[in-house]
């Protein structure tokens, strides 16, 4: 897991350098959750693409090509394993982070094995969230 | 003199007293013997009916008929071999068993058979209804499985998707406290951090219905690595040292012995730590006292948590384990915030640990909780 760095000073700014023109594909079906994501990623300067469930997610991807994808795992029509898996399938640098409601130790490995980067559980924080992407970024 | 010698000469007294029908026929198949059982159940015949006629005559036609035990007799006659024995329903809902045993004479000349029938009506009676109790008792097994199943799952599911939403506030509240929805004043940065601090409590409710459902359906996970039973006292009564404070109760921390290290699942004993103390605090009143004792034991680590609070019922002791437990009877007086499911998960955690948990109490005057955690 990745460790949360203290980001010095105010938050928004210094984040904004880093993450100025990055574009984020965010992947869940729960509008709501949607919406926090693109407050949250807007807020720090990130040009914010939605997808309701695995199937649009695959089709945005290809369109868009986002720097990162924010992935939920329980998803009508295509759950997101097996998008995660496509997406590596046409673009194996793909940088996937798998953000589940469900915490089970299987379940993390298998999203790593499908070729997320990292695999975060609800409820997360703001930050962790936000480190997880700088580092993958910068990475 | 000893076994068979011992008896010799009351054979006839034996036979005659065995509780089976024995008869005895030659190679014609007609009747050299019947013992006194043969005589009782069939009342109407008598010696001079029976003796020197066809077995065919003597024991019912459709008896024949079902079991051809006339081709069976002839059979042992011919190999010599016995016949181990079958069973026979009766009409009327009677059931016999019986074995067919060659009776040699000197040079393995088979000159006669003995037949033995047993009535065994009411031992297949009551393997039957064995056989019917086992097959409702496992149908209500699986209805109850089934059902257990479907609350585990349900209480699963619940959890999980009440993560999404916990997840939606708990970003917004974050982007207020950091400003990004612009400055707030000092009464809704108050108002704020109360919604924030409900929703941490709301977070560790979802835990612990997640715990209990994965406790039941044995899903919890026990990551076991080499751990400091002492250290995570230490780490838990830091933080949870504010709120004993609040309360102005005297918490202590006693390692009796130089602790030896064990095999566990840090996080999880710290969850144990954790519910057990903060019940201590809850159940005892301001200015009391806590003693926590950690003592190294020749197979296990002991750990005593101490308190001089209200105590526990002595008929409610062992129940204080079950899941939603909360102490009294009625759903509507109980505390607000609790579910009742901290001492359950403790127990979950200590008994996958293959430890022991319990409490010693007294009402009014205090109640001690000790688990032990083994060592190997």
């Amino acid at each position: 897991m990745i460790t949360v760095s203290s980001v010095a000073g105010n938050a928004g700014e210094q984040c904004d350098d880093l993450r100025g023109d990055m574009k984020l594909l965010v992947v869940d079906d729960a509008p709501e959750m949607l919406k926090a994501f693109r407050d949250i990623l807007e807020a720090h300067g990130c040009e914010v693409y939605e997808a309701e469930n695995g199937e649009e997610a695959l089709t945005k991807y290809a369109d868009m090509k986002p720097d990162v994808v924010l992935m939920d795992i329980l998803m009508p029509r295509l759950d997101g394993i097996s998008a995660t898996k496509r997406i590596i399938q046409d673009d194996p640098l793909a940088k996937i982070i798998v953000i589940s409601a469900v915490g089970k130790s299987g379940l993390e490995k298998e999203c790593l094995v499908a070729g997320a980067k990292e695999f975060i559980v609800k409820p997360f924080k703001v930050k962790e969230l936000l480190n997880s992407i700088d580092m993958l970024v910068k990475g | 003199m000893k076994g068979i010698e011992s008896v010799r000469g009351y054979q006839e007294e034996i036979i005659e007293a065995i509780p089976s029908t024995i008869i005895v026929v030659d190679r014609n198949l007609e009747v050299l013997y019947a013992n006194r059982n043969y005589y009782a159940k069939s009342v109407a015949k008598k010696e001079r009916d029976v003796l020197g006629e066809r077995l065919s005559r003597v024991i019912p036609p459709f008896l024949i008929e079902k079991t051809r035990i006339d081709d069976k007799i002839r059979e042992v006659f011919l190999t010599g071999v016995p016949f181990d024995g079958d069973q026979l329903r009766y009409p009327g809902g009677m059931f016999y068993f019986y074995k067919i045993y060659p009776l040699k004479e000197g040079e393995a000349c088979i000159s006669k058979v003995v037949i033995f029938m047993e009535n065994i009506t009411e031992l297949t009676r009551l393997e039957e209804e064995l056989r019917d109790s086992y097959v409702k008792l496992e149908n209500a097994y699986d209805e109850l499985k089934e059902n257990d199943e479907m609350k585990s799952e349900f209480i699963s599911t619940a959890s999980h998707e009440l993560r999404t939403p916990i997840t939606v506030i708990n970003s917004y509240i974050e982007m207020f406290e950091e400003g990004m929805l612009g400055e707030l004043g000092i009464v809704q940065r108050e108002k704020i951090q109360i919604i924030s601090s409900q929703i941490e409590h709301m977070i560790r409710l979802v835990e612990d219905m997640l715990d209990t459902s994965r406790l039941e359906s044995r899903k919890l996970k026990i990551h076991k690595s080499s751990i400091k039973v002492d250290e995570i006292a230490r780490k838990v009564l830091d933080e949870l040292g504010r709120l004993a404070g609040l309360k102005e109760q005297a918490v202590s921390l006693t390692i009796e012995g130089p602790l030896s290290e064990i095999e566990g699942d840090g996080r999880r004993i710290t969850q144990v730590f954790n519910n057990l103390l903060t019940n201590a605090i809850k159940y005892t009143h301001n200015k009391g006292k806590i003693d926590v004792i950690i003592r190294d034991e020749p197979y296990n680590v002991r750990v005593s948590i101490v308190d001089n609070g209200i105590g526990v019922a002595k008929k409610d002791q062992s129940k204080i384990f079950e899941k939603f437990f909360t102490g009294n009877g009625s759903s509507l007086t109980r505390e607000s915030g609790r579910m009742g499911l901290g001492l359950a998960i403790a127990k979950g955690i200590v008994e996958a640990h293959k430890g022991r948990i319990w409490v010693e109490s007294e009402i009014g005057k205090g109640s001690t909780f000790i688990f032990t955690l083994p060592k190997a």
